[in-house]
């Protein structure tokens, strides 16, 4: 399944190490703009999507539309790689990864199908591809960058118990 | 560097001056900072009520996506991802 990933998402997941295991189960895409706002300092999180863009587990697209891009971030108030994120998912008909308030609300308008990092995550343990005890750890490093309210975090912790998601 | 004068209440003025004792640093120093400060308390705000998306929290913030997040969970401001967001999510892998 290919998946176009907004930087929200595809930071937090470089951030709890979950990356790259993210795109051995799906085909992740981003646009070139959140690429270049990705890489725009040299950090860690950045090191490791760098790495997987070489490798290819991270396709980049470019996006031609500029017209749209950008009424797409006047009418919903979005920089331009989450306009460009959204406008591709729309175009490929495709899933879009995001854990940014402004993006998702345009996306539930635009009728697209999100998802955040804390579903990686969750589907990963539910397909053991994550030990137990490592899930859980992940589980509280992703609430500390995610920043997940407080009933997104018990059902989590509910689903990663059952292993269902 | 530009120059402005303002006018300033005298509250504010001692605040000024008791950061200044405080931290050992000049009026214009506190002031600078003060400003900057609020600029930033302003577009966390506006993040925090959605208003801002994180792209474009960075980019006011003159930071990288990474180093907004890292600052977000510092301060332990939460993300505007909804409950029933976070349920439709599931649908993805559900569909797959």
């Amino acid at each position: 399944m290919k998946i176009i990933f907004d930087s929200s998402t595809l930071i937090l997941l470089a951030k709890v190490n979950l990356l790259r295991e993210a795109s051995e189960e799906v085909e992740i895409i981003v646009p070139e703009e959140v690429k270049r706002e990705v890489l725009v300092k040299k950090t860690e999180d950045a090191e490791l999507i760098s790495i997987l863009i070489q490798e290819r587990k991270i396709g980049v697209q470019k996006v031609d539309e500029a017209k749209a891009v950008r009424k797409l971030q006047a009418d919903f108030r979005l920089a331009k790689g989450e306009a460009e994120a959204l406008w591709l998912s729309r175009k490929y008909g495709c899933p879009v990864a995001i854990d940014d308030g402004p993006g998702i609300r345009a996306g539930k308008v635009l009728g697209l199908r999100f998802l955040t990092a804390m579903h990686f995550l969750l589907h990963m343990a539910s397909r053991n591809k994550l030990a137990p005890a490592l899930a859980r750890e992940k589980l509280t490093k992703l609430v500390q960058y995610g920043r997940y309210n407080k009933r997104i975090i018990e059902d989590a912790i509910s689903r990663l118990k059952e292993g269902r998601t | 560097m530009g120059v402005i004068s303002l006018r300033l209440e005298n509250l504010e003025l001692r605040r000024i001056d008791d950061l200044s004792v405080q931290e050992h640093k000049g009026r214009s120093t506190v002031a600078r900072e003060l400003i900057q400060q609020g600029w930033q308390f302003r577009m966390l705000k506006q993040y925090r009520d959605g208003k801002l998306s994180l792209e474009g929290l960075a980019k006011t913030l003159e930071l990288s996506v990474g180093e907004s997040i890292d600052l977000l969970a510092e301060l332990g401001i939460e993300s505007p991802v909804e409950y029933e967001d976070y349920l439709k999510g599931f649908d993805v892998f559900a569909d797959k």
